[in-house]
């Protein structure tokens, strides 16, 4: 489950205390921190760099008990080529990217219309439903796999991808920030379309989401990520290796691949390429997201 | 899992640490299909726990019957012991997963069949050429629960003794035809494992420590002990234990074995002469031949070597079950019925390659297999195979053989005298006596 | 991920859209609301409060994985899991874990974030780097860990070995596997505190510096008694989270240290309850089990709860 929050004000503020400091003259302390700064940034990455470089090198070059090169002495695609020779990476990566979707877009659609709901509408019971949806907030989904894997196993679910995304839809704390949010658009907005007779729906639609683009977004971004990288219930509910995501794949299936360490590490590469990317993209809003609530 | 009773292809905890953890690759097919069944024609998803060599050769199999019966399976292998029958048993309690998978037999009480598992009709395997008289009574009984048939018997495994000819010959241990000495008794057997010793230098015999369960159930039963449980208790022989106990004990004190070897360690110790003889499964077959292959090496097996009086040794069955479905496609059950009976009828190659003895009489009964070397000479274990205890924690990689064989690591090791583990292991059953059972 | 939490916090009033409107539009009390918020609350009800009732019951019961007939067995289960000596261990290797992976996540998050604080015209390399690990897949984190830990020929004891560091073995990784998950933890979820830390410090004003440096105070003291002060609040945050992430801990731990174990001691909680339920198929026990989980990480997000809306006064 993630949670996000945007943050106007203070992306606001960011900018102007930038200008400040780059004013700065360059000192022997700044420049030892920004050395020292550096130093570290490399060291954090050594770990990709060093699985990259694998990835490249032929599977006898990388084997065990090879001197340390950093760089491959012969660059090679074998690892590459034999992953895709068995396939079952694509299947992964296609099964991650459709039961990601399926969450992420479910729990847009369900999460706007049922804050929307308790944002806008008054009904019988709403504050118990609200409260109710809200204790979910503190539940660890980790606490509920052995009665969720039942339930599902009785919805005949399991190895199929509703089971794998259902579960994974249920984030009451999305609900809470986009009230949260919603709750803030001024209701001069929608008294017009109110007045033209626009039905919530159209209202929601045409008023609402318009102003929510970054806050969907985020919601949106941070589902994704966490659906991708969830493991633990689709280790428990994709029994079967041809309808598992990516990091359930890579753990349980592709481990056993072995000593071909080359093979291993191009697997690693190309399962941590597809959210690297998507970092690179979103990179603003994944570190205002975080920022924004300190949450994920 | 620290010192698994040493299936073919176990791994070792550092092993684990490596990154080889989990399970071995999956199938053939390849064919990259996505959801499975995409794609004309019927496909089969079969899961089995063959990590060791014998996956190489079940896999040439496969590929056989795809091109024979045109029908797309799917094999996945699991990584050996817990893993494979975790995803099993969750597999099967959600309906969707496998339509065939191999499994232990000794195992089959424990995957409660009435519930998980979909009964075979005997017709359905009429009609795919199959028949119950094909099958050693026996075997063939132990794949019914409640009166209906749950499983199909592939082959017997078991625990065989290698020898190294050159090894042995040099030791003065060989008959003039270049077969292993035939011993009676511990100290016999002792006698042979120390000529061999001072050849290698080394060990007499190399044999997988973590394996102790395996060892100490064939010695155990060569004196005709028993171990039956009961609700609140179990009976197990004190005395004959401790025999058995002390053999090992001894065996490593006096340097003839070694202390603590893993799987993968033993096999090599035989590989590189370390030791002259191992006591190991017969599906390590595969194993020396390619290494004799690669850089030489002239071996042999034979049986369990006689220590209280008979040639009983540990082993167990592979069996095909069908994991419970939610809804069976026809074509599909027809064709993995059919994939069961193309298998069996053609363990020729299983025999012959993984080492295992078929269960299906009309190979095993060929003079073609009578023929088959080192096959023959080993062929006794079918007769003198002893299954684990009949009890829900008990059989191939059950909790019982896990810890009880992690005692008996210790003994090895030389951290627990026979006395020691003999509580230790008493201690251990109590406990699994003590959980409540799940299965029924 | 496998860190997450789930706990809103309450972001200050300042964080909010522009001018909040309350309740001016006319409301009335209609059932259409009901629709709205129907489709959540229908998947909520069946995935997650189902689950929780029908835990509840199974704790109670002898539920097997097998699918038996279920009987009532009252507090056995309970009475079981509290007596239980592995379930206890793996309870406190969870503990241990927690203990070991606390500190460095909190200090180098902070010690980071000053830094790139500081060094700001590499900002976008050291977010990139810092926080990148964060988003991978938890598989190939292991996967690349795993590698590089190689008792032979891994670039740890290769370079350990190389610069005369004790050889093949550096001390954390002999005892026992967990040294080696909460360094691989480190790395792999520090990112998240660091941009904790990142945004806090952005949010503190120049202003609130300028007195102390007309003072001449020297940049140590300017850390020690304005920032870190400041910082309070969100380290108090940090922890929480970090706490209760630490409580959930299994993938790392089941994907390096013990994904085949049939129920050996060395496990952590989660994977104990795993364990139980579904290699062992007591998922009675295992219920009983997850509700003490449960009730250890409710507390702890309860302490966050009052720690956040005292925040928010």
């Amino acid at each position: 489950m993630t949670a996000v929050q945007t943050r106007p004000e203070a992306s606001e503020r960011a900018p102007r205390a930038v200008k400040r400091r780059s004013r700065i003259r360059v000192t022997p302390g700044s420049a030892l921190v920004y050395f020292a700064a550096f130093v570290l940034a490399l060291l954090w990455l050594v770990p990709l760099l060093w699985a990259l470089s694998t990835s490249f090198k032929p599977e006898t070059e990388a084997s065990l008990g090879q001197p340390i090169h950093w760089l491959p002495q012969e660059w090679s695609l074998e690892g590459y080529r034999t992953l895709f020779e068995r396939g079952d990476h694509v299947t992964w990566m296609i099964n991650s990217t459709v039961v990601s979707t399926i969450v992420t877009v479910l729990t847009l659609a369900l999460c706007v219309l049922a804050a929307y709901g308790f944002s806008r509408l008054d009904f019988p019971g709403k504050k118990i439903v609200y409260g109710v949806v809200l204790a979910g907030i503190m539940v660890p989904s980790q606490a509920l796999i052995i009665p969720l894997f039942d339930v599902v196993s009785a919805l005949r679910m399991v190895d199929t991808y509703w089971g794998l995304a259902l579960p994974q839809v249920v984030a009451p704390v999305m609900i809470f920030i986009l009230k949260r949010f919603f709750d803030a658009i001024p209701r001069d907005y929608e008294e017009a379309a109110r007045i033209d007779g626009a039905g919530h729906l159209r209202v929601l639609w045409s008023v609402i989401l318009p102003l929510s683009g970054p806050i969907l977004a985020a919601v949106g971004i941070f589902t994704f990520i966490g659906a991708w990288n969830n493991f633990l219930w689709p280790l428990l509910v994709a029994n079967d290796p041809s309808i598992m995501t990516l990091p359930v794949g890579l753990g349980v299936v592709a481990g056993g691949y072995g000593l071909l360490y080359a093979q291993n590490m191009a697997s690693a590469v190309l399962g941590a390429l597809p959210l690297l990317i998507v970092f690179l993209i979103f990179q603003k809003q994944i570190v205002k997201g975080v920022a924004g609530v300190g949450l994920k | 899992m620290r010192n698994p009773p040493s299936p073919p292809g176990a791994l070792s905890r550092r092993a684990l640490l490596t990154g080889t953890a989990a399970a071995a690759g999956l199938g053939l097919a390849g064919c990259g299909s996505i959801t499975g069944g995409i794609g004309g024609g019927t496909t089969v998803k079969q899961w089995n726990l063959l990590a060791g060599s014998d996956g190489a050769i079940m896999t040439t199999m496969h590929e056989q019957f795809m091109e024979e019966t045109g029908v797309d399976l799917k094999a996945t292998t699991f990584a050996w012991g817990t893993p494979f029958y975790t995803k099993l048993v969750m597999g099967a309690s959600g309906g969707n997963a496998a339509d065939v998978a191999t499994i232990h037999l000794s195992r089959l009480q424990s995957l409660s069949p009435s519930t998980l598992l979909d009964a075979i009709e005997i017709d359905e395997l009429v009609d795919a050429g199959l028949d119950p008289e094909d099958f050693t009574p026996d075997i063939w009984d132990r794949c019914f629960s409640d009166d209906r048939l749950y499983a199909v018997p592939l082959d017997t495994h078991a625990l065989v003794n290698y020898y190294n000819r050159t090894i042995c010959e040099q030791a003065g241990v060989l008959n003039p035809d270049g077969t292993l000495l035939e011993t009676h008794g511990v100290e016999e057997y002792f006698d042979l494992l120390r000529a061999v010793k001072d050849v290698t230098g080394e060990y007499g015999t190399s044999l997988d420590t973590n394996a102790g369960w395996r060892q100490f159930w064939a010695w155990y039963r060569q004196q005709d002990g028993e171990w039956i449980f009961h609700e609140d208790g179990f009976e197990l022989d004190d005395d004959k234990a401790l025999n058995a106990i002390d053999t090992m004990w001894r065996m490593a004190d006096e340097g003839l074995c070694p202390r603590i070897s893993d799987g993968g360690a033993t096999a090599a110790n035989f590989e590189n002469g370390a030791g002259g003889l191992v006591q190991v499964g017969n599906w390590e077959i595969t194993r020396f031949r390619a290494f004799n292959e690669a850089q030489g090496l002239d071996f042999s097996m034979t049986e369990m070597p006689d220590f209280f009086g008979n040639r009983r040794t540990q082993g167990d069955c592979h069996a095909f079950v069908l994991p419970r479905h939610n809804s069976w496609n026809a074509d599909v059950r027809k064709a993995t019925v059919d994939y069961v009976a193309f298998m069996l009828q053609n363990s020729f190659q299983w025999g012959a390659g993984a080492g295992h003895t078929p269960a299906y009489l009309p190979v095993t009964d060929s003079p073609e297999y009578q023929d088959l070397e080192p096959n023959a000479e080993y062929s006794g274990v079918v007769d003198n195979v002893q299954f684990d205890p009949d009890v829900w924690f008990a059989g191939s990689a059950a909790r019982l053989p896990d810890e009880v064989g992690r005692v008996f690591a210790g003994v090895y090791s030389g951290a627990n005298d026979p006395e020691t583990a003999l509580a230790a292991i008493k201690d251990v059953a109590q406990t699994m006596v003590e959980l409540p059972n799940p299965i029924d | 991920m496998s860190t997450d939490t789930a706990t809103p916090e309450a972001a200050s009033t300042a964080d909010r859209p522009p001018s909040p409107a309350p309740a001016r539009a006319p409301k009335r009390r209609s059932w259409l609301g009901l629709w709205f918020v129907l489709p959540f609350v229908a998947v909520y009800a069946v995935f997650m409060i189902w689950p929780m009732l029908l835990g509840l019951y199974y704790s109670f019961t002898d539920k097997s994985l097998t699918g038996r007939p279920v009987e009532w067995i009252g507090l056995e289960n309970w009475i079981e899991a509290f007596g239980d000596p592995a379930a206890m261990d793996s309870l406190w290797n969870t503990a241990w874990f927690t203990i070991l992976s606390t500190p460095p996540l909190v200090v180098l998050g902070l010690a980071f974030a000053l830094l790139a604080h500081r060094a700001r015209r590499l900002g976008w390399f050291l977010r990139l780097s810092f926080f990148a690990p964060f988003v991978i897949p938890v598989s190939v984190v292991t996967m690349v860990w795993l590698w590089m830990y190689q008792p032979a020929g891994g670039l740890f004891n290769h370079y350990l070995g190389e610069w005369g560091l004790g050889g093949d073995h550096l001390w954390a990784f002999q005892q026992d596997a967990m040294g080696s998950v909460v360094v691989t933890t480190v790395w792999w979820t520090l990112g998240f505190n660091f941009l904790l830390y990142l945004a806090a410090l952005q949010t503190i004003p120049a202003e609130v510096y300028e007195a102390a440096d007309i003072d001449g105070a020297n940049s140590l003291q300017k850390l020690w008694s304005i920032t870190l002060p400041l910082l309070k609040r969100t380290t108090a945050l940090v922890i929480v989270l970090q706490l209760i992430a630490s409580l959930r801990i299994f993938d790392q731990y089941y994907l390096m240290a013990g994904g085949a174990s049939n129920l050996a001691t060395e496990n952590v909680f989660i994977q104990y309850i795993y364990n139980s339920g579904f290699v062992g198929f007591r998922i009675g026990y295992a219920s009983a089990l997850s509700y003490i989980l449960f009730a250890c990480i409710i507390v702890i997000a309860l302490i966050q709860f009052r720690l956040l809306s005292r925040r928010e006064d």
